[in-house]
């Protein structure tokens, strides 16, 4: 494994059990308690609501941010346009500086950390100080990285944050929380009552009335912006809104995403200067307002990432991310973190700085679950790939691999006979690669690699298509390499459902890699090549069906390839008849109303169904897998926990991040344990390899199968 | 939802969110129950005049009981241990007290002091927020600084552990008032 920085990073925040343990508890506590906080709501129109207020406001931010700055200016504030950091920064600098301004209170603004404000002022000698608690905390400790978006402090044991108290304050502090809260109120209470200045950020702005609005529990905020006599609020021009009425759905969401809250205990909604207290009796405060530019009007320009100012910031998104749980915030590096931090970054910060965040995302699809603003993350994250790759270029490696290999189908095929007879040393004849020297060993800890088959698909396809048929319909099967050179039999049996339901299949001998793994590398030009290879291969098959049984396939097939070629008008026509055409083994079968006969031995065996993330969040086919193997007589389905949680496959991820690989993978095997199962099922070729490699290396008795094989197997399974 | 309905609904999530929650059939009763509250709870009270409470005189009982009274001045509530506010508005949906807190008083006696007392007369409890922004809509100009409160301030940063009384009140009372001066203007509701 080459060692970056970057990835030295990972390395560490996976072997700090503290970390994980803290996130991993929380990740589990908040699928309950976000379900039942929106229990009984309709989600699906909210988040339709929210996303079509957010996705109109994109497209006059401008104009939005010209109409709040007449009202703050109507009731009596100022509006300060911010095109970038630098002009932000300095324009509190020097209101702060008009006011002879010597200490700031500041609650929780993210827009204040991407300008880097705090460090800003300490250079011009005026100290900041952050009155929420957990910032409060990492204040105190140097260098010290948040690790959440929402809780910045999770990370840290309460026997921690005594440390840095009692030094802070000199004198031994328990780790008591409720002492060390009323320490915090204490000392912070003094700031809010003594500072020049309050600083804060704003959840949302609304241009119909001037208002900026703060959620927060603690109540910092309302201290904030009550005690000192100037308050500046740093606002993005995503943040905005036209109508106050345009808060409600927001407002209902919101909490109940990052927190689970019905609400948060205080909604602050300031409209314009009110009254402050002082000696000489009470006067109107001072109120301005710093609309921050800084990328923001650029992504309003960029018609696909445009979506992402749709954002209200709830962090839902990492909050089910299984990767982030195993790393945290504290790895991605930026002030936004996540997926969608890595899109923020790289129109906040740049593209360079974005490589490696966005690198992270698995693509497993659970946060378009959940975000209420209905961001497309993953699918913005590979668009964001692309433009990586396409202006930074991609590692010599991949590109030898996909352009040299994967992108020309007759070098491929050749390739990986030969790969087939070279493995030897490495495999011993054994269908798995259980280790790897020297610099690839990391590929095959904590789950062996599986052997190229010794007779691929394709060579045992003239005696397959042997078989008799009495013919209701022609398909086309299209296998994906992993079924065609790795595990064959899955090929195999599926010629044998079909056939045995009355279908006749073809094997077209010519079809290429679908472009998956160039698409999700961002290899654009390879896979187009591949996408107009296909579509030819599969027109000459001249079927009414092309099967699938590999949902990664089936995604490039159904939705990528129209999606690739959209600017060529005949090709996109093109692929559009062949998507219409592609169908799921499992989508036939049960349109077919195949029956299973069960066992010969009459037995049945409990088998646990794992959701693949393509298979259930891209092509919607979890509950029909179900359907289709309860038509088997001799299954017994029990369902494990976390079903459809993401096993570290991910294709080339694998290799890329092995030790997050590996993490997802034995939580996943655990729950496969638990469930008491004799084999799990799938729809999906790369889970199998991840899971099959990992039962391998942890000596399971457990078998891993494909839902085909499942229904082909007329005998007890071995 | 009709009355008792939304009451019950608001005082079931107020509790659910940490508030204290007491019905009382009239102004003197409320005196008695929040002069009970306070009496355990510090000498020092700051109140936020406003028409229900004057015309409640709970300033003058509260001296009578012994209490030292702040209504203004610029150290305000500063050290008191309890503050007294009336809210406009209870949202039933969610048990949150709504108010227009453009009066610094308002703000800074049910902000500082780490115990609160909200008065809020019950006729005045709205179903959800919708129902909440439409009343503030209906007013000339959109409120300088409108404050939603739903229980005690809260924090749960260190260990996720929920600690309440960080930079606001860790005990809010929320006393319901079935009838007084608020009632007829609750009618517009």
């Amino acid at each position: 494994m080459p060692g970056t920085p970057f990835k030295a990073r990972v390395r560490q925040a996976l072997l700090n059990p503290t970390l994980r343990g803290a996130l991993e508890r929380f990740a589990a506590d908040y699928v309950v308690a976000r379900e039942q906080v929106f229990a009984g709501r309709d989600f699906e129109g909210l988040r339709t609501k929210i996303a079509s207020i957010k996705s109109a406001a994109a497209l006059q931010l401008r104009e939005l941010g010209e109409e709040f700055a007449r009202q703050v200016t109507l009731r009596g504030g100022k509006v300060f346009f911010a095109r970038d950091a630098a002009s932000a920064r300095e324009y509190v600098l020097k209101v702060a500086k008009e006011h002879g301004v010597t200490r700031v209170v500041k609650s929780k603004s993210f827009a204040t950390e991407e300008i880097q404000l705090n460090e800003y002022l300490a250079e011009h000698g005026i100290v900041s100080y952050e009155t929420d608690l957990a910032e409060w905390i990492l204040q105190l400790m140097p260098g010290e990285r948040p690790s959440h978006m929402v809780m910045p402090a999770i990370h840290l044991p309460k026997e921690e944050v005594a440390k840095v108290f009692s030094r802070h304050k000199g004198r031994p502090v328990e780790p008591d929380i409720k002492t060390m809260v009323r320490i915090a109120r204490e000392e912070l209470r003094d700031k809010f009552l003594t500072a020049g200045l309050g600083i804060t950020g704003a959840n949302i702005a609304v241009a119909e009335t001037g208002t900026i609005i703060l959620f927060t529990n603690e109540g910092n905020a309302r201290l904030a912006t009550t005690l000192p006599p100037v308050h500046i609020a740093v606002v993005g021009y995503e943040k905005l809104v036209p109508r106050i009425k345009d808060v409600l759905p927001i407002l209902e969401a919101l909490p109940r995403s990052g927190t689970a809250q019905p609400i948060t205990s205080y909604v602050t909604m300031i409209t314009g200067p009110v009254p402050v207290g002082g000696v000489e009796g009470t006067a109107l405060k001072e109120f301005h307002v710093v609309l921050l530019d800084n990328g923001r009007l650029e992504m309003a320009r960029d018609p696909v990432f445009r979506e992402a100012l749709q954002c209200i910031r709830c962090a839902a998104c990492t909050n089910v991310c299984p990767v982030f749980q195993l790393v945290s915030g504290q790895v991605y590096g930026f002030v936004y973190s996540g997926g969608i931090g890595s899109i923020l970054t790289a129109f906040f910060n740049s593209v360079e700085q974005a490589a490696d965040p966005q690198s992270l995302c698995i693509g497993c699809r659970r946060c378009t679950e959940v975000c209420p603003a209905k961001i497309n993350i993953p699918d913005l994250v590979l668009e964001l790939r692309k433009r990586i790759a396409r202006e930074h270029g991609m590692p010599f490696s991949y590109r030898l691999a996909l352009r040299g290999v994967v992108a020309k189908p007759k070098v491929m095929q050749g390739v990986l006979a030969l790969g087939k007879k070279l493995q030897r040393p490495v495999t011993g004849g054994q269908p798995f690669i259980r280790s790897l020297p020297g610099p690839f060993k990391g590929w095959t800890e904590g789950r062996s690699l599986p052997a190229l088959s010794s007779r691929p698909l394709r060579e045992r396809i003239r005696d397959l298509e042997k078989a008799p048929v009495e013919p209701r319909l022609t398909a086309a099967f299209y296998a994906g390499c992993v079924i065609d050179y790795v595990y064959p039999e899955i090929g195999e049996a599926i010629f044998r459902v079909l056939q045995g339901a009355g279908v006749q299949v073809r094997f077209p001998l010519d079809q290429g890699c679908c472009g998956a793994p160039a698409l999700y590398t961002g290899d654009i030009e390879t896979a187009l090549k591949l996408a107009r290879w296909n579509i030819e291969v599969l027109e000459r098959a001249s079927t009414g069906v092309i099967i699938t049984a590999c949902p990664t396939c089936a995604v490039a097939l159904k939705h990528k390839l129209p999606s690739l070629l959209s600017g060529e008008p005949t090709w996109y026509e093109r692929a559009l008849d062949i998507a219409a055409k592609v169908k799921d083994f499992n989508e036939l079968v049960q349109e077919m109303e195949v029956s299973f006969p069960g066992f010969s031995t009459g037995e049945r065996i409990k088998i646990t169904y794992h959701d693949s993330c393509h298979y259930k969040r891209h092509l919607g086919l979890a509950q029909v897998a179900r359907e289709v193997l309860k038509r088997h007589k001799g299954v017994e389905l029990v369902e494990m926990q976390e079903s459809d949680r993401c096993c570290g496959f991910g294709g080339s991820y694998t290799l890329k991040y092995p030790e997050i690989s590996q993490a997802l993978l034995e939580r996943k095997l655990r729950r496969i344990l638990e469930s008491g199962a004799r084999i799990v099922v799938t729809d999906c070729p790369g889970c199998l390899v991840q899971l099959r490699g990992g039962l391998d290396k942890t000596s399971s008795p457990v078998l891993a199968k494909h839902t085909a094989e499942i229904l082909a197997a007329g005998q007890d399974l071995r | 939802m009709v009355r008792e309905d939304l009451v019950e609904s608001f005082c079931r999530h107020a509790k659910a969110m940490g508030a204290l929650t007491t019905k009382v059939k009239d102004v003197q009763r409320m005196k008695n129950e929040i002069l009970e509250f306070l009496k355990p709870r510090g000498q020092r009270v700051a109140v936020a005049v406003s028409p229900l409470l004057k015309s409640a005189d709970l300033e003058a009982a509260l001296k009578e009981a012994g209490f030292e009274v702040e209504t203004s001045g610029a150290w305000f509530a500063r050290e008191a241990d309890s503050g007294i506010v009336e809210f406009d508005l209870g949202v039933a949906e969610t048990g949150t007290l709504v108010h227009d807190a453009t009066d610094l008083y308002k703000r800074l006696a049910s902000m500082l002091p780490l115990n609160c007392v909200a008065v809020l007369p019950a006729n005045r409890i709205v179903r959800d927020m919708t129902q909440a922004f439409e009343y503030y809509l209906g007013q000339k100009t959109w409120p300088g600084y409108l404050a939603l409160v739903t229980g005690p301030s809260r924090t749960a940063d260190i260990e996720r552990s929920l600690t309440i009384g960080v930079h606001g009140p860790e005990c809010l009372l929320i006393v319901l008032v079935e009838e007084g001066e608020g009632s007829n203007a609750g009618d517009s509701l």
